[in-house]
């Protein structure tokens, strides 16, 4: 193996002291894939940054081609051949395909033919159904995807990074991702793309760079590992993880929660949801699998209230709650974890205790003489502490100090106290560490065997698959199927989730 | 009716140089909510330096520079240090009249009779102002109303078919982007601040040393948020601009006129002077859909 195409070498970053990365040296070679791969949080996305020139490197140094460089701004990283796309697109979404494309890639007065044109033909070169007049607004996610290669690529990139490329697609759009990766460092250019999916490395990956804490924990060809290995290598230790076995059949037949044939019309005109009927049981996990934005939120939000069907009834053991407000419904026994935690989970800037009691601020049970008792609220802020093992050294502490996993686990732990009866988890596990996840699908499964119902929106198929005793899809506002877990393969589900129907998909995957 | 028309035309010259300066500087990410004090002080400096030197270029270009102090101020506080647009615009309005008349006062001391200069001259374009109707109204106007013929096209095509024009709207809708695109977004911000700043001096100037010939601290008069509203109406764009200076462009030449005849039968005078800013809220209220700039007063922080 000749000189490497890129090289770091010893790249230390920190953030106010914090380690962001220490010591991390790794090379590239020409036409290789690279996969660089590590829990949340590990560093990954901060040493690309560092390559890419977004962030600045404390120590260390970066070589091409054997000799050192210095790239201080991502155009200095462009000119040479470095292209990154970012985990959370930056593409502008009220310009076209062709604005977005030439954005800082033209100079004067812009010939707008010559450059859709131009675009139009790379597009084919790489078999991209993209039409350069488009507003990204409207395009789907993995389209947007789409026009961020095609950005690279008109950059005339050697090196193509990517973060967490496939979390937001299809398991098909996937594959198609993939094979594009194939053809392009089949043409001598390389790709490094961060991820925390094993399955991913495996089946594409050259190489794999393991991290772990900022610092680099292994280094090694795909032909020589394999899936244990690199899960070792990135936790740094073993998970009992919950697998079926653990988990006893739902007895329970009694209905708790039902939608029917409920429709929620956006603004625009496009239905968010369109005719969805589902039933939940008492202890039962239903699984709501599907790519985000497929109706997932407005689902979560009719059951707990935030927003109001268009058509259609919601009932709770029975009685029609479809009128009944989200204060009126945290009463009966309805949890919401949302997605979002830091927007709409909690507010950052109180305590813990305090964030406890945000949606049961006005209940009797936190009151002394018209004033919040702090003492009992602390006491029970600390219990909760404990319970769900929240590292934070007490109740006062403030939201924001805390990593994810533990913000996520306050929100859990209110909204489980909250839901006596039914809690919507709207992926809650998303963004967090292997342990934290772990963790989450304890309490997720303690309350199930408890009686109650949940509701589990993933776009994680493995947390679908691990957790639910029925799978819904959803796509564009539609239910594809209802089935038991057991009935569906990844294959089958990833097609009930690009759209196909139930009898289609036997069909196409048996 | 021309020369109702006629004085529309006038007195929309500086609303539109105000409303081209906040569409483009909006475009960015950056209200300047700091108009109403650009205006202000650049129509202080416009009167100063044209009063001193006995020649308006030199006002215009003294108001220019005031514009630009102001915008800077502005754009520093806002963009480098951070801070609140809204608050930053607000307070520095409030520091703006207490500068200008302090100044003033300085300068001038307290004159007994108001201290004149000679406003613009208006210049009759040879054979455009004699066509009939057009050319009274569009073509016997001052040199800055010629500017900003070509000035509002100008800024159209500079938005919507340049590649600078790209970067702004892009650093308003997705700051991100810019800034993974190479390009400095604080910088670019910073600059069509500064730029607004030059457009608002040379608006504010035209009230003092543009058509009335002198200065009072009240010149401006609410007129720099005016062309912040027009903004806001015109969608953050310059086609929608011209519309809405010149809907309020109307109205101030119908006050201006009423005023003039001394007509205060049918409808007491103060109605007029009071539609612009009655059509303001109207017309922001029953709008339905707007185009903001996605990122628009949304201060951009890189971590790191």
């Amino acid at each position: 193996m000749g000189t490497a195409f890129f090289e770091l070498r010893g790249i230390s970053k920190y953030f106010a002291k914090v380690i962001a990365n220490k010591d991390v040296s790794f090379s590239i070679q020409r036409g290789e894939v690279l996969a660089l791969l590590g829990e949340n949080g590990a560093g990954k996305s901060t040493i690309m940054k560092i390559l890419y020139g977004l962030y600045k490197a404390d120590e260390g140094e970066l070589l091409k081609d054997g000799k050192e460089i210095k790239i201080d701004s991502p155009k200095e990283a462009m000119e040479l051949g470095i292209s990154m796309i970012q985990q959370h697109f930056s593409l502008v979404p009220a310009h076209t395909v062709t604005e977005n494309i030439i954005l800082g890639n033209v100079k004067g007065v812009i010939d707008y033919k010559l450059f859709r044109e131009e675009i139009k033909r790379l597009a084919e070169l790489y078999g991209f159904e993209l039409n350069p007049n488009d507003y990204i607004r409207d395009l789907a996610v993995g389209v947007q995807q789409k026009v961020e290669i095609l950005k690279a690529l008109y950059q005339k990139t050697n090196l193509l990074i990517m973060d967490e490329p496939t979390a937001v697609l299809t398991p098909q759009e996937a594959e198609n991702l993939m094979g594009f990766v194939r053809d392009f460092t089949a043409q001598g250019n390389s790709v490094i793309f961060i991820t925390h999916k094993l399955k991913e490395v495996m089946s594409v990956a050259d190489r794999i760079i393991v991290m772990r804490a900022g610092r680099v924990y292994g280094d090694i060809k795909r032909a020589e590992t394999n899936e244990l290995e690199l899960s070792k290598l990135m936790i740094g230790r073993d998970l009992n993880w919950v697998t079926k076995d653990d988990r006893q059949e739902s007895l329970d037949q009694e209905v708790r929660l039902e939608i029917q044939h409920v429709t929620v019309q956006e603004k625009t005109g496009v239905p968010a949801l369109k005719d969805i009927s589902l039933t939940l049981h008492k202890g039962e996990i239903l699984g709501i699998a599907g790519v985000s934005g497929n109706g997932q939120q407005e689902l979560c939000e009719i059951v707990c209230g935030a927003i109001l069907p268009t058509k259609g009834r919601v009932l709770l053991d029975g009685e029609d709650i479809t009128e009944r407000k989200i204060r009126a419904r945290i009463d009966l026994g309805i949890g919401y974890v949302p997605a979002d935690r830091s927007s709409d989970g909690m507010i950052m800037d109180m305590s813990i205790a305090e964030n406890m009691l945000l949606k049961s601020s006005y209940d009797k049970k936190w009151q002394k003489r018209g004033f919040i008792d702090k003492e009992k609220l602390n006491q029970y802020a600390l219990q909760e502490i404990r319970d769900y093992s929240i590292k934070a050294p007490s109740p006062e502490t403030i939201a924001r100090g805390l990593s994810g996993g533990n913000q996520q686990k306050v929100v859990l732990a209110r909204e489980v106290g909250n839901g006596e009866k039914v809690i919507v988890f709207d992926q809650p596990t998303r963004g967090l560490d292997l342990g934290a996840v772990n963790h989450i699908h304890q309490v997720i499964l303690k309350e199930r065997a408890k009686g109650k119902s949940v509701l589990l929106v993933s776009t994680e198929l493995a947390e679908i698959f691990a957790l639910s005793d029925r799978i819904a899809i959803l796509y564009k506002g539609e239910i594809q199927g209802v089935f038991k877990s057991a009935e569906l393969t990844t294959e089958k589900i990833g097609l009930l989730m690009a759209g196909f129907r139930k009898g289609e998909v036997s069909n196409h995957a048996g | 009716m021309i020369y109702l028309l006629s004085v529309t035309i006038m007195m929309g010259t500086p609303l539109l140089f105000g409303a081209l300066a906040e569409v483009i500087a909006e475009r960015t990410g950056m209200m300047v909510t700091a108009i109403e004090g650009i205006f202000l002080m650049g129509a202080w400096a416009g009167f100063v330096g044209g009063y001193l030197s006995g020649s308006l270029t030199v006002g215009f270009l003294a108001a220019m520079l005031a514009g630009l102090l102001v915008a800077g101020l502005y754009g520093w506080i806002c963009i480098y240090l951070n801070q609140h647009q809204v608050v930053t615009g607000v307070a520095i309005n409030l520091l703006v009249v207490g500068l200008c008349s302090f100044l003033h006062r300085v300068i001038f001391g307290v004159p007994i009779t108001p201290l004149t200069v000679n406003p613009l001259a208006t210049i009759p374009i040879p054979l455009l102002s004699k066509i009939p109707l057009l050319g009274e109204i569009l073509f016997n106007q001052n040199i800055l109303t010629y500017i900003i013929y070509l000035l509002a096209p100008f800024s159209y095509f500079m938005l919507y078919r340049t590649s600078i024009g790209l970067t702004i709207r892009s650093a308003g809708e997705n700051p991100e982007a810019v800034d993974v695109a190479g390009i400095n977004v604080l910088k670019v911000r910073f600059l069509a601040v500064l730029l607004a700043g030059v457009m608002g001096g040379v608006a504010g100037a035209f009230y003092s040393i543009g058509f009335l010939g002198m200065f009072t601290t009240n010149i401006i008069g609410g007129r720099g948020w005016i062309a912040f509203a027009i903004c806001f109406l015109g969608n953050w764009n310059p086609k929608g601009a011209v519309i809405g200076t010149l809907a309020f462009g109307f109205a101030e030449a119908i006050a201006i006129y009423m005023q003039s005849i001394g007509n205060s039968a049918l409808f007491p005078n103060e109605l007029f002077i009071a539609l612009p800013y009655i059509m303001t809220i109207v017309l922001t209220i029953s709008r339905k859909s707007f185009s903001v700039p996605a990122k628009l007063g949304v201060p951009y922080l890189k971590e790191n």
